[in-house]
């Protein structure tokens, strides 16, 4: 992983532009509900330096409308236009607390950076992406010469996943090929 | 207009023959195909197939929901990299 834990930073959302002139401000949330940009506490800038409370008085056109503490009036509003807020990895929790019991879920964000191992051990690469395209959750897996592998996220592709040790396992599948003219492989 | 309910659902007869092939070896495999214009049917069900883009061969576990679907709807063929930087926000990732 790039970083520890504790000192990793998630993005949740940007301000979009103000809203009314009471200091509101409009939210694009990256958050998988955009109502949660404003459930883990207060969020920062960038550089860490300024923090503000969230405070949701409604959604517009997907944009979640907000106000921010010390955000009284239009100007302040405008002034943070593109400002983007994040909060600690810690503030997330261990696990997505959407996931229904029994499933194995783990944040997107934890997954990306991990090392990609097979069975054996040997490098694989590193994982640099999460994808879903409707058929379940799909590793983009660079390898150490540039390629792009992908990999079904499947028990059976992928038997282990270590985030505290920062690797997962992967068990590459046998590829066989499906010809129009019946020949194997 | 809609494919005349008579004919069943159109799908490359190879396949299916593939399909059960792959069921019977009982090994991790991923079936690839550019068959995308054919039909999901329940016997691919827990099957992994890799789908061609044009470009590279996206595994597609079918599952129950996509019977009756096309295997093209699940490999795109265009790019949207989207506004979120990669692995933003809350996002989850479940393994099946």
């Amino acid at each position: 992983m790039a970083a520890d834990a504790s000192e990793r930073r998630i993005l949740v959302g940007a301000v979009a532009g103000a809203h009314g002139v009471r200091g509101e401000v409009k939210i694009k949330s990256f958050t998988e509900q955009v109502r949660d940009v404003a459930a883990y506490g207060p969020v920062e800038d960038e550089s860490g330096t300024r923090r503000f409370a969230i405070k949701i008085r409604g959604e517009a056109k997907g944009l979640v409308i907000a106000s921010l503490d010390g955000v009284a009036d239009r100007n302040a509003a405008e002034a943070l236009k593109g400002l983007r807020l994040y909060v600690p990895r810690a503030a997330l929790g261990k696990k997505p607390k959407r996931a229904p019991k029994g499933t194995d879920r783990w944040f997107v964000a934890d997954l990306v950076g991990l090392a990609a191992v097979d069975t054996q051990g040997a490098a694989l690469g590193t994982v640099k992406n999460v994808a879903n395209y409707g058929a379940g959750d799909i590793l983009e897996v660079t390898t150490p010469t540039g390629d792009t592998q992908l990999f079904a996220f499947t028990k059976r592709t992928v038997p282990e996943v270590d985030i505290a040790n920062g690797r997962v396992v992967i068990d590459p599948p046998v590829e066989v090929e499906a010809k129009e003219d019946g020949s194997d492989e | 207009m809609a494919r005349a309910v008579w004919k069943g659902p159109f799908v490359d007869g190879y396949l299916l023959k593939k399909a059960e092939k792959s069921r019977a070896s009982g090994r991790n495999e991923i079936i690839k195909i550019w068959a995308r214009r054919s039909t999901v049917l329940p016997q691919f069900v827990g099957l992994t197939f890799g789908v061609y883009n044009g470009h590279k061969f996206l595994p597609v576990l079918v599952t129950e929901n996509m019977v009756g679907h096309k295997f093209g709807e699940f490999s795109p063929t265009r790019t949207f990299a989207g506004h979120t930087a990669t692995g933003g926000g809350d996002k989850s990732a479940e393994r099946k």
